[in-house]
């Protein structure tokens, strides 16, 4: 029996890597994160914030399963807010603006602090697998170091190669070195490998902007604070500021659209259709006079600014200039350039839904190398990854989230049936599900798995269930009481034709929140909870639980489609029948389930029909 | 394609054919597939096939072939309907209409549907997943006129069901009138005059008389309802009963008055009562017994009779374009293509009627938009139960390529 020196290694500490080494050792496994600098662990290399419409949601998801992400940003948020108020509860999404060297050094402290998790330095360079079955690997120095899983998380490092203007670098990130070896040793095991591309906009100094032009984005009061396990105390929020593009800056850059790499043909790879380039826009949206910049600070300790929405791969000149014409920018000085930057990634037909790849078995792909992009999506992938790394160790099968749980499954599942044409991104609108998947509930949704997989404390989930029960209890009460239409004053204006409503009626109503009906609930001498998370879950449940209701036949019928299992070694070419495309989209992606079949593009209802059909037949 | 002849078992030759084969995956049923051309006439073709069955073939279920090319993925679910429809049409009408469906002319216009919704959606989808993007938020009356258009139109679409019904089921024409007001006599005439349609259906009940026939081109359900007795003791309560069922499922009773008695008038004012608003044709037979005056006094009537002698078969064209333009007025307008005969089609798009309303009703109260984002996908999804898409990657898509996203 071969003994390993650790259970599994992480290739990559960024926020995939070290969510993976975490649950590893949650688990009670040892891992090993293998990264260049041990003091880099979890950097914020593009925008210092966390959250964001959809992204926040995984947040809470990653919070509900034990991961770090949350606590570490509510630890260190220089600004919070939620965007989306004006929707409804299931679309609000809270984004905090994140102290980046404060996040960076928590997290390199947590990690210090957890048990069963070394960080090695080290520049990973080689998969070492013998028969099919991952055993280890081996740094570009030459140090193997042997674990029963590896779970690979090299975010832009694999195969990186920066452009500004017709300048290139090979890099991972701007001066940091990229792993090309790991690379070819991944082509060397088989996999295939695509190329993506996206980019970062110069940094700012912040003491060279006149803020009085710009309009200011304050914080929100109190904290929206994304872990339940997170106790901050009310401080003096730092504020972004929100600036235009101007007609000079259009001038600039449509002059110079030939002296960007990204028009010419320097770069090859596509880069996200949410996150354009500034050149993109303005070519693109020729007739758009004007294009929004946020200008966010990068932490408490420094005058540096991200000015979110002006990324560009321009000549470091030709962006300092165009920078300038920014209003309130005209004199700024700039810290750094941006750059647009090329990655290698595997085209994630070649993972199953647990992320293992199907190739090399205990090996296992979280993050960029998947096509993902953004630190939620990466943190994300890297959880799942670590969690069933550990379970393929113990020989239990995977844990895999689907579609109507999580925004984490709607992730991985779109990963696993669609092909990559840009970096992928969540938004709400992938999710079908998505009034029943939303920030509030994330722990009714997960804390289930959480404890089967000792994700978190019993404590923890005792306390929740008894959140639960008191949830309940109010949701019950606020059905029973009743109140006069006459005595709501505007809130009644809905109900001119009743003399009464019960409490539920009244927070039905959309744009009725929790906030306006307290004055009421006041009224009802001490009968409600005092607790407001108590009270707002009840009211947001209300809210949606007729929607919710109707959609449960749907997802019940979903669901009935992912239990019609496809076998992991099924012969598709035994099917007669299908369409070719469908075959071959059948052979590529290999789908776990007829559901799961049934959402691979170019695949139509008439070949799931003709698989159902033989599956049934050959059953048993 | 080969020329050659077909032998039997003991190698006498049947008859000189063409055949042709089209491997798996490029014909109709996306199987393999040989197709054998002989000449005309149903005996060669049926001392073929029992060949070919003698030889280990089994001849198709009905509509097996396009049951096998909707599993290949060959055609899509409304095309295959279709394909049963055309099959199962046996009119001049309900051929057009089941070939317009064929073509695909329905399935575009469904499509051209689906795609409009789709930009709805889209413009309500980004104002929720980009709250800072500075899009210019399409007045929501822009988006409310957009959903109008929409709705009209799934409006209109369930609405040709109406007619649609007819051009599949047949028009349903009940022969009604107090005893020996000259229904059978009617029924028997028009059966004899027209073309008899043979269909699965059995044509006679207990109660009543029923048989299809080809009218103006229309197929047409003509029931007798003389086995009925509309007035009597006791025992004929449940025939009574089912009497006014047939006459209130009637897409037209033509209603038989004996002129010939006195008290026609007053008769009948008093029947109209009872058939309340079914849509009623009035006929004023037996006029070959009338006097002048009585043939005034029919002509003359507010009632405005047809005047009609069976006996004799007066007036009986009269009463058959009058038939023929009713039934043209129940008629959705076939030049378009676009009429929806299947009761699956019926029900998804009215499904899909009732969550675009709701969607209506909340856009105009400017509620929020996940909400609204709710019904609209909800209406997608029954749209998408009559052809089978899937469409979230087609709305980023849509708003990726509308809107300047991202920061």
């Amino acid at each position: 029996m071969m003994t390993y020196d650790y259970d599994v290694i992480v290739v990559g500490g960024g926020h995939a890597g070290v969510e993976a080494a975490l649950a590893v050792a949650r688990m009670g496994k040892t891992a090993a994160i293998v990264t260049m600098e041990a003091s880099k662990l979890a950097l914020m290399s593009c925008n210092p914030a966390i959250g964001g419409i959809g992204k926040s949601h995984l947040v809470k998801e990653i919070d509900a399963l034990g991961g770090l992400m949350g606590e570490a940003i509510d630890a260190t948020g220089i600004q919070f807010r939620r965007l989306n108020l004006s929707r409804g509860p299931a679309v609000w999404s809270t984004r905090v603006q994140a102290d980046r060297i404060k996040y960076n050094e928590y997290v390199v402290r947590f990690v210090a602090a957890q048990k069963n998790v070394d960080v090695i330095e080290g520049l990973a360079g080689q998969i070492l697998a013998d028969n099919g079955r991952v055993c280890g690997m081996k740094t570009e120095a030459g140090r193997s170091v042997t674990s029963r899983a590896v779970i690979i998380a090299s975010g832009t490092f694999l195969g990186g190669l920066i452009h500004i203007g017709d300048k290139k670098i090979r890099a991972g990130r701007m001066g940091e070195p990229a792993a090309y070896m790991l690379s070819e040793s991944l082509a060397e095991l088989g996999f295939e490998i695509g190329r993506l591309k996206t980019g970062t906009p110069p940094r700012l100094d912040g003491d060279t902007i006149d803020w009085s032009k710009c309009e200011v984005q304050p914080g929100e009061q109190p904290l929206p604070l994304f872990s339940h396990r997170s106790v901050r105390e009310p401080f003096e929020q730092t504020p972004c500021h929100l600036t235009y593009t101007t007609e000079a800056t259009r001038a600039i850059i449509s002059a110079n659209f030939k002296a960007s790499p990204i028009f010419s043909g320097q770069i090859k790879s596509t880069g996200p259709r949410y996150c354009p380039s500034i050149e993109d826009k303005f070519f693109r949206f020729a007739d758009k006079p004007r294009h929004q910049v946020f200008l966010e600070p990068e932490g408490n300790g420094t005058n540096e600014i991200y000015p979110n929405g002006f990324s560009t791969a321009l000549p470091e000149k030709i962006q300092y200039q165009a920078v300038r014409t920014l209003t309130g920018l005209e004199n700024v000085r700039p810290t750094r350039p941006g750059y647009a930057i090329e990655y290698d990634y595997c085209p994630a037909f070649q993972v199953m839904p647990s992320l293992e790849t199907r190739r090399i078995k205990g090996l296992f792909f979280a993050g960029q190398i998947n096509g993902t992009s953004g630190y939620e999506e990466a943190a994300g992938q890297g959880l799942m990854a670590g969690i069933n790394a550990v379970l393929g160790i113990e020989g239990e099968p995977p844990f895999v989230l689907d579609r109507s749980e999580a925004y984490i499954g709607v992730m991985i599942d779109d990963l696993t049936t669609r092909s990559t044409t840009e970096p992928y991104r969540l938004f709400t609108s992938r999710a079908e599900y998505r009034l029943a998947l939303r920030e509030d509930n994330a722990r009714d949704r997960l804390y289930g798995y959480a404890k089967e997989h000792k994700l978190i404390d019993d404590n923890d989930f005792v306390s929740f269930v008894s959140l639960q029960e008191k949830t309940l209890q109010e949701i019950n009460l606020l059905r029973r009481k009743r109140v006069r239409v006459s005595e709501i004053g505007k809130l009644g204006d809905r109900f001119q034709k009743r003399e009464s409503i019960s409490l539920e009626d009244l927070l039905k109503q959309p744009g009725v929140t929790i906030g306006d009906a307290l004055p009421i609930l006041a009224r009802f001498d001490g009968e409600f909870s005092v607790d407001r998370e108590v009270l707002e879950r009840a009211a947001i449940f209300i809210r949606y639980r007729g929607y919710v209701e109707k959609q449960q036949r749907e997802i019940d019928k979903f669901k009935r489609m992912e239990n019609e299992k496809i076998p992991e070694d099924f012969d598709f070419t035994a099917v007669k029948g299908l369409k070719q495309e469908a075959f071959d989209k059948f052979q590529c992606f290999r789908p776990v389930s007829l559901g799961q079949a049934g959402r691979i593009e170019g695949v139509t209802p008439g070949d799931i029909a003709v698989l159902s059909v033989y599956l049934k037949k050959h059953k048993g | 394609m080969r020329y050659g002849h077909f032998l039997a078992r003991d190698g006498a030759v049947i008859d000189e054919i063409m055949a042709v084969y089209m491997p798996e995956g490029r014909s109709y049923t996306g199987h393999d597939q040989v197709e054998i051309y002989c000449h005309g006439g149903r005996q060669v073709a049926k001392m073929i096939q029992d060949e070919l069955v003698a030889a280990g073939a089994r001849v198709a279920e009905p509509g097996e072939f396009t049951r096998l090319a909707f599993l290949a993925g060959r055609i899509d679910l409304t095309r295959a309907e279709a394909v049963a429809e055309v099959i199962e049409s046996n009119t001049d009408t309900s051929f057009r209409a089941a070939r317009d469906h064929l073509l695909g002319g329905y399935h575009n216009h469904i499509s051209q549907l689906r795609e409009a919704l789709i930009d709805i959606i889209a413009e309500v989808e980004a104002s929720v997943d980009y709250p800072e993007e500075d899009i210019d938020p399409e007045n929501r009356f822009g988006l409310l006129a957009q959903l109008d258009v929409i709705i009209a139109n799934v409006n209109e679409l369930v609405d040709t069901y109406r007619g649609g019904r007819i051009i599949n089921e047949g028009f349903r024409i009940v022969i009604g009138g107090r005893p020996n007001a000259g229904k059978s006599s009617l029924f028997n005439l028009l059966l004899r005059q027209e073309r008899a349609l043979v269909t699965p259906t059995p044509g006679t009940t207990r109660d009543y008389l029923s048989e299809w026939i080809e009218l103006d081109g229309f197929k047409v359900n003509l029931i007798d309802t003389a086995g009925l007795r509309q007035t009597g003791g006791a025992v004929e309560k449940a025939g009574q009963k089912s009497a006014r069922q047939i006459l209130k499922g009637a897409n037209l009773v033509i209603w038989m008055v004996d002129t010939t008695k006195k008290s026609w008038k007053r008769d009948l004012g008093y029947d109209l009562k009872s058939l309340g608003d079914t849509p009623t044709m009035l006929i004023g037979n037996k006029i070959d017994l009338l006097s002048g005056a009585g043939l005034k006094r029919v002509k003359a009537s507010d009632a405005k009779l047809i005047p009609l002698s069976c006996l004799t078969g007066k007036g009986v064209a009269d009463l058959k374009r009058a038939v023929g333009s009713r039934i043209t007025d129940n008629m959705p307008d076939l030049t378009s293509g676009v009429v929806v005969t299947s009761a699956r089609h019926q029900q998804k798009l009215s499904k899909a009627l009732r969550s675009l309303k709701a969607a209506r009703v909340k856009l105009k109260k400017d509620e929020t938009p996940e909400l609204t984002a709710f019904d609209l996908r909800q209406a997608v999804a029954s749209i998408d139960e009559i052809t089978g898409k899937i469409y979230t990657e087609e709305i980023l898509g849509r708003i990726f390529s509308r809107f300047c996203i991202g920061k």
